[in-house]
């Protein structure tokens, strides 16, 4: 569910939606959502000061109800 | 019914000057309050989708609030609303509006500043906000001095500026964000 909804809120505010994927990952760490969307569309989901991302964990936070599912807004420039 | 809001919209820019006004559902209609009838609609789907994925209850109301969509989550015959999606000191409601808005500037390509409400908490914190004011209002008219109040955000500040006003006196903001604050000024 937690990512079904994370991808229709990133969906709803980028221009690339066909390009939008969210990836469900347990690793040691606890549990952590990948979001890897359009190069163009990178500066929408982070926005300004971070401002974007920091909404997105929080609304993700509160969906969770008080699981600890970390946000990961991935740079494809920077993986493969 | 897309159809409709996008012919509305092309209006709008006076580029089709002999479009008939669609069936006359809303005569008195302004451009304005057809911006934000769509801005409305928009973000009601989008709320509207989030709780069906999350499996969350809740209701849509859709409105306009002066110059703003003003749009509110609001318990359903279901069930309630979830407290959670209002959060701490209203962080998450906060963050949902920002999101909100957001996703209606990708319809629209326009800023929104529509306001979300969510289990009528926004209101309740209206109310609030309204008795401070007039409280400080009468320290500062009682005592000549004064009124410092605690920090708030734009949103309050401004309910607690228009609620001073109306008790006749004045306010201004000082300090920074986020720790910008009103003091309610004694008469001269």
């Amino acid at each position: 569910m937690l990512e079904e909804a994370l991808e229709h809120l990133v969906k709803g505010i980028v221009d690339h939606d066909d390009d939008v994927v969210v990836q469900h990952k347990d690793g040691r760490r606890g549990e952590m959502l990948e979001v890897r969307v359009h190069p163009d569309d990178l500066g929408r989901v982070i926005g300004r000061s971070g401002r974007t991302a920091s909404a997105l964990r929080t609304v993700v936070g509160a969906l969770a109800s008080g699981r600890n599912v970390r946000v990961d807004i991935v740079d494809t420039d920077q993986v493969r | 019914m897309t159809q409709d809001t996008d012919q509305t919209e092309q209006v709008e820019h006076g580029e089709n000057g002999s479009a008939e006004p669609a069936a006359a559902d809303s005569q008195q209609s302004s451009d304005s309050s057809t911006g934000l009838d769509r801005e409305g609609e928009i973000a009601a789907d989008f709320l509207e989708t989030l709780l069906d994925i999350a499996d969350l209850d809740g209701d849509i109301d859709v409105d306009v609030d002066g110059d703003r969509a003003a749009v509110a989550i609001v318990d359903s015959e279901e069930g309630r609303v979830p407290r959670r999606l209002v959060g701490q000191d209203g962080k998450v409601l906060e963050a949902l509006q920002e999101l909100t808005r957001l996703a209606v500037q990708a319809e629209t390509g326009e800023r929104s500043r529509l306001m979300l409400d969510v289990a009528g908490h926004r209101a309740a914190r209206r109310e609030e906000l309204t008795r401070i004011a007039a409280d400080a209002a009468a320290a500062a008219k009682d005592t000549g001095e004064r009124q410092s109040l605690e920090p708030m955000s734009a949103f309050e500040r401004k309910v607690v500026h228009d609620a001073v006003l109306a008790a006749g006196l004045g306010s201004e903001s000082e300090g920074v964000e986020p720790r910008r604050y009103v003091v309610v000024l004694p008469q001269q």
